[in-house]
């Protein structure tokens, strides 16, 4: 048997539990100083306008990183997991709430993984991350 | 800006430590007080850290390549772990230019990735796409 971090057998079609997280302006300037990426469309209001954008925006990889520690719990730590993969496809503004998805794709119990799909949403509606897609080493 | 000439550069920065610290920051930063953090382990998008960044500050330090880290648009990205990687590592990160192509007054150039581990394992590969405003030649 193949399970997850609940100990159920994993199959096609099972839902992931569902994150939500609030991206706050502080959280990007944390995610700022903890990743070492000071892009200024993430931190600096007025250059972001300067291109384009309605203001600051989320790192795509704290979007990620959310995404991620989502298909860890799932698992039953993160370390379980063997790939990850997404779309950055609408920004996440500050403030906005962001939900993670997922389902099971596929189970290989040779391999004894699981494939998820994936996908995240802003409380605005918009779908931030498309096309994700993870691969996690099952229990058991 | 990136033109196809360009293509099959690498890009190497060795030398990066994961350190039990940073890793620690970084699981806050991201899940503030639910931190599933658990000493040991290394949550995956901390190859953002050890594995993405300081390669593609390699890539950006490339004055003849002309991307710039200001307005640069992260459009897609892929990681993946062969071997886990653990708190305590050291490892070389590189990045490689696999394409580089002009579409509707953009440029998207893909970048591969890999982090290699004091004992010459690879612990991460992956793939990233960057959007730059503006068409090369």
């Amino acid at each position: 048997m193949t399970a997850s971090a609940a100990g159920q057998e994993v199959r096609p079609g099972d839902e992931m539990a569902p994150l939500s997280r609030t991206v706050s302006q502080a959280q990007i300037d944390a995610y700022a100083d903890a990743s070492g990426d000071h892009n200024p469309i993430h931190v600096d209001p007025e250059f972001a306008r300067s291109v384009g954008l309605p203001g600051t925006i989320a790192h795509g990889m704290l979007e990620m990183a959310i995404l991620g520690e989502a298909v860890g719990r799932w698992a039953g730590g993160h370390d379980r997991l063997i790939e990850l993969a997404c779309r950055f496809s609408k920004p996440l503004l500050p403030g906005d709430t962001v939900t993670c998805t997922g389902r099971v794709a596929s189970v290989d119990h040779a391999a004894g993984s699981a494939t998820l799909q994936l996908e995240a949403t802003s409380s605005r509606g918009d779908r931030v991350l498309t096309n994700g897609r993870a691969v996690v080493r099952l229990a058991g | 800006m990136p033109d196809l000439s360009h293509v099959g550069r690498r890009y190497l920065a060795p030398g990066q430590a994961v350190s039990a610290e940073r890793v620690a920051e970084y699981a806050s930063a991201v899940s503030g007080a639910d931190a599933v953090y658990s000493p040991g382990s290394v949550p995956p998008a901390f190859a953002a850290v050890y594995c993405l960044l300081p390669s593609l500050a390699k890539v950006l330090a490339d004055a003849e390549l002309g991307i710039e880290l200001a307005g640069l648009i992260h459009a897609e990205q892929s990681f993946e772990w062969p071997v886990p990687v653990r708190p305590g590592d050291v490892v070389e990160a590189s990045a490689q230019v696999a394409s580089v192509e002009s579409k509707r007054g953009m440029t998207f150039v893909t970048l591969d990735l890999a982090a290699t581990n004091q004992s010459g394992h690879t612990v991460c590969r992956g793939r990233s796409l960057l959007l730059l405003r503006g068409a090369g030649r």
